[in-house]
């Protein structure tokens, strides 16, 4: 397993913890076994900073996203990109007919789909392993897979666009857009950029980085970010605010003109129309 | 002797901590974990209000933020 199928663990981890406490945010039974064997190390490793409840709250945003858009577009053609030990397959209500499709490196959905046999979990919807390099031409492994790019999608790219360059962020917007028919949706995350610029953030900052998943893009005028490449952003919301863990988060939320406030931004976006 | 400004920060981080009565001027504030990098923007935005300046983000020396004397020194002395 390579450094980015950790950060899969650690997430697991945390999801395991989310999941026993008495006012989950959701509850993944699946996350203990898929979080093995670093996952839990790593929670301490990475410790403070208020990374265990976004984590939380990213999830339970995203769970939320995607039950209201397929819920309200009739889409029936979900990727999660990067899915890592994401279990949303296992645990959410799909509507009859939904295909998902759970692209990740191949390593990673080998390992995955052990644990998981071994756990005798049964998908709740027609679910789609994709191994492909991200890093690559991944869509044509998509589309091997049955992924239709004529029919609306709902992307889910969580925890991604941290550990791409910007230039990477932007192109991964615009591929999903060119292969977006009308009517797709995206749900995602993004950091603000002085949460990677504070000299607060450094130690944690270069313990990701030594462990070899640094987090290089962030942004603080996300709206901008999605409408250059191809997206219009449709719900932003900050940890804390309502739908977005609020009374779980333990900071402010600052209004949206403060200076230099820490950002992590939760999105949901519809294909621009041209 | 200690200005009320610097009395300021020292209860904002004690409120943010129930389990701490007191905090001593030399307690490393970042190696300690009291302030975390998602509540250091609120460590300056009290600093600001108590000293009644406004920090710039874009040339923050961290040092000045390590304890309550280094603070003191750089904003309430």
């Amino acid at each position: 397993m390579d450094a980015v199928s950790y950060t899969a663990q650690w997430m697991a981890a945390a999801r395991a913890q989310e999941s026993e406490r008495e006012d989950a945010l959701f509850v993944d039974p699946l996350a203990q076994d898929l979080a093995a064997p670093r996952g839990f190390e790593l929670i301490e490793r990475y410790a403070g900073g208020g990374l265990l409840p976004f984590i939380s709250i990213r999830t339970r945003y995203l769970d939320d996203a995607i039950r209201d858009v397929l819920a309200t577009s009739g889409i029936q053609q979900v990727v999660l990109i990067a899915a890592g030990m994401d279990t949303r397959s296992f645990r959410l209500d799909w509507p009859e007919g939904t295909e998902v499709y759970e692209v990740d490196h191949a390593l990673l959905i080998a390992e995955k789909r052990r644990r998981l046999d071994a756990l005798g979990a049964e998908p709740r919807t027609d679910r789609r392993e994709v191994s492909a390099d991200l890093t690559g031409d991944w869509m044509p492994s998509l589309e091997a897979a049955g992924f239709d790019r004529d029919r609306p999608t709902l992307w889910v790219a969580e925890a991604l666009t941290f550990f791409l360059t910007e230039e990477q962020a932007a192109g991964l917007l615009q591929l999903l857009a060119s292969a977006s028919a009308p009517g797709s949706h995206l749900a995602f995350d993004i950091l603000g950029r002085a949460l990677l610029r504070s000299p607060f953030s450094k130690p944690f900052l270069d313990t990701l980085a030594a462990d070899g998943t640094p987090w290089i893009f962030g942004t603080d005028e996300p709206e901008e970010f999605l409408t250059a490449n191809g997206w219009k952003t449709t719900d932003l919301r900050e940890p804390g605010q309502p739908g977005a863990g609020e009374g779980r988060w333990p900071y402010q939320v600052q209004p949206r003109n403060r200076r230099g406030a820490n950002r992590l931004w939760l999105i949901r976006a519809e294909i621009a129309t041209a | 002797m200690s200005s009320a400004g610097i009395d300021k920060v020292r209860d904002w981080i004690l409120g943010r901590h129930p389990e701490r009565t007191e905090l001593a001027a030399d307690v490393d504030l970042i190696e300690s974990r009291l302030v975390d990098s998602l509540a250091f923007v609120e460590l300056v935005y009290t600093i600001e209000d108590a000293a009644g300046i406004e920090v710039d983000f874009d040339n923050i020396d961290i040092e000045d933020f390590q304890t309550l004397a280094t603070i003191e020194k750089a904003f309430f002395a």
